[in-house]
């Protein structure tokens, strides 16, 4: 039942272009390929009423104790059930945002300081632009514009908040969370946490006494958008 | 293992077929409908989010393990029985040296790999052999060593050390558990009688009905029976690493990057909480290079992919919780050894 469950609800994440969800694209067509064998081999254990009687002997959760049993249903039911999101800002918080670094080369920063048009830049690409240089000479003449999710800064919630994106390798449980950080006092006000937004507006040196970055975006505008499509970063 | 009588497959067929239709109605309907009732509310956070990383586990290494569990059927099924077993070295050492190198034939990361070393075992492999196969097959195959080239190049000996790494604990392990007395107590008894019963009617096969038919049959009931006892495994393991991650913090861990030896045990502790299938997890590991000491990411990319939570519950479906204690402690050691080593030496 429990692999039927799984076949299912991949097909149907696949059908719906929904698996990004949970897994980097590079696996998406492995995935739906193993998923349609598991749905033959599944349907023919059907017609074989020995497998119903198999079926039984995968009650050997029984000796993984009562409460395995128990999470077993709720997250069958649950993965049926309730439908497909994306982490949220309790992930991002709790892995600190841009604490892993990004293992993006020298070279990459270099060619995106050289692309003139940085309007364009994602979070990924302002964060490694971050990473490498904190003068603000640099960011006096350019603009930003990025879009992501809120997140308060850890140090200085109240007046900070970053923009924030997933980055994925494998799939959903290695999320990163990195981030631009914001300044604007009382911002929770106007946005909740989780919100997706876009924020357009320059670098200054952070105002915040208590924040740990040195720059921080002076927004000038602040779009409320619809979350992605695709809204973890690879 | 008398083939189903012909006026049930109607029936079977049928009932298999409408209970797909309706997990796959359920699917379909059900989000819609609870998000209509429900507006507005949603669950917690923390239990939204640990629900989102088990499904995401969950559904990275279902498909390795349906390929795991499909070679394991290929080796008992379509493959004459033993010849595996028949074609490799005598010498116990040799012997398990070239199993520890079937990984390269079998690139499924270690999730697919507990299913094959059933199938291995009830093939005719012993208890030790099986071992070398499961510790040595997550790092020497082809998959892993691309990705792990792809992400560190020849930088700080970590290719190299992982692989000679991963081959020398495998081989070591292996060689312990060969000098067991009675190799039978690491099953858990289940898998043991399961293992008499599939080399039996393993020689039943070579007498009995060839042709295609019986052949896919077999191959369907294997997958079954397989899937029957590893689901459950793969969804408690996926559950309780979920948990781990959204309830310890990570910075704990990133703390200790920088000192040669907390950053080897860190390393390690993150490995077995974050549960990454071998095959990538050197693309992870690689965007904590900076914060790290090569020996620690050494020791990441060697102990998680031979032990995590998820692959402890994979593996307690055929070995017993103290054989997997002995391996976990045995592991860890080398591991850590290995860490140190590339910290201090290399």
């Amino acid at each position: 039942m429990l692999s039927l469950v799984v076949v299912v609800v991949t097909l149907w994440l696949g059908l719906n272009d929904e698996l990004g969800l949970y897994i980097h694209p590079r696996y998406f067509v492995f995935t739906i390929v193993m998923a349609l064998v598991g749905l033959v081999l599944v349907s023919a254990g059907f017609v074989r009423r020995r497998s119903f009687e198999v079926e039984d002997a995968g009650r050997l959760a029984t000796t993984l104790t009562g409460t395995g049993i128990v999470l077993l249903l709720v997250m069958g039911v649950a993965i049926v059930v309730v439908p497909p999101t994306t982490l949220t800002s309790a992930t991002a918080t709790q892995r600190e945002v841009n604490s892993g670094g990004l293992g993006t080369d020298a070279d990459q920063t270099a060619a995106l300081i050289g692309a003139g048009d940085f309007e364009e830049l994602s979070v990924r690409e302002w964060v490694s632009l971050l990473a490498q240089s904190t003068d603000p000479a640099f960011y006096a003449d350019k603009t930003a514009r990025v879009t992501g999710f809120v997140t308060p800064d850890a140090q200085d919630p109240d007046n900070v908040f970053y923009v924030a994106r997933f980055v994925v390798t494998c799939c959903a449980v290695d999320a990163q969370p990195i981030g631009v950080p914001v300044y604007l006092p009382g911002w929770q006000a106007e946005y909740e946490i989780d919100d997706w937004v876009q924020v357009t507006g320059r670098f200054d040196p952070s105002v915040s006494a208590a924040a740990t970055d040195p720059l921080a975006l002076t927004p000038v505008e602040i779009l409320p958008v619809d979350q992605p499509n695709d809204p973890y970063v690879y | 293992m008398h083939p189903p009588l012909p006026r049930r497959w109607p029936f079977g067929l049928t009932a298999g077929v409408l209970v797909v239709l309706a997990v796959f109605v359920l699917r379909a309907l059900a989000p819609p409908y609870l998000e209509e009732q429900l507006s507005g509310w949603q669950l917690p956070d923390r239990v939204q989010d640990t629900l989102t990383l088990a499904i995401s586990v969950i559904i990275e290494s279902v498909p390795f393990v349906f390929l795991g569990i499909l070679l394991s059927a290929v080796v008992q099924v379509w493959l004459p029985h033993g010849v595996l077993a028949r074609h490799l070295p005598k010498n116990p050492i040799l012997r398990r040296a070239s199993i520890s190198l079937l990984g390269m034939f079998f690139p499924v990361c270690e999730c697919g790999n507990v299913p094959l070393a059933r199938g291995f075992m009830v093939g005719g492999f012993t208890v030790s052999e099986s071992i070398t196969f499961l510790l040595a097959a997550p790092i020497l195959n082809p998959i892993t060593i691309i990705t792990t080239h792809q992400a560190f190049g020849w930088d700080g000996h970590i290719l190299v050390a992982r692989l000679l790494g991963g081959f020398l604990i495998a081989n070591v392990v292996g060689w312990l558990f060969s000098q067991h007395p009675n190799p039978q107590s690491l099953l858990t008894t289940r898998f043991a009688i399961a293992c008499e019963v599939g080399s039996g009617s393993g020689h039943g096969h070579e007498h009995g009905g060839h042709g295609r038919d019986s052949r896919f049959s077999q191959t369907t009931e294997i997958f079954i029976r397989e899937t029957s006892v590893i689901m459950p495994a793969l969804f408690i393991g996926s559950g309780v690493a979920a948990l781990t991650q959204v309830f310890i913090p990570r910075s704990v861990l990133l703390a200790l990057g920088s000192n040669p030896v907390w950053s080897v045990l860190a390393m390690m502790a993150l490995a077995f909480v974050v549960a990454v299938c071998s095959n990538v997890d050197a693309f992870f590991i690689l965007s904590f290079g900076s914060t790290f000491l090569p020996g620690g990411i050494v020791a990441f990319l060697v102990f998680g992919a031979l032990i995590d939570i998820k692959m402890l519950a994979l593996m307690r479906t055929t070995f017993t919780s103290r054989t997997l204690v002995q391996i976990t402690v045995v592991v860890g050691l080398m591991s850590a050894a290995l860490g140190l080593l590339v910290n201090y030496v290399a």
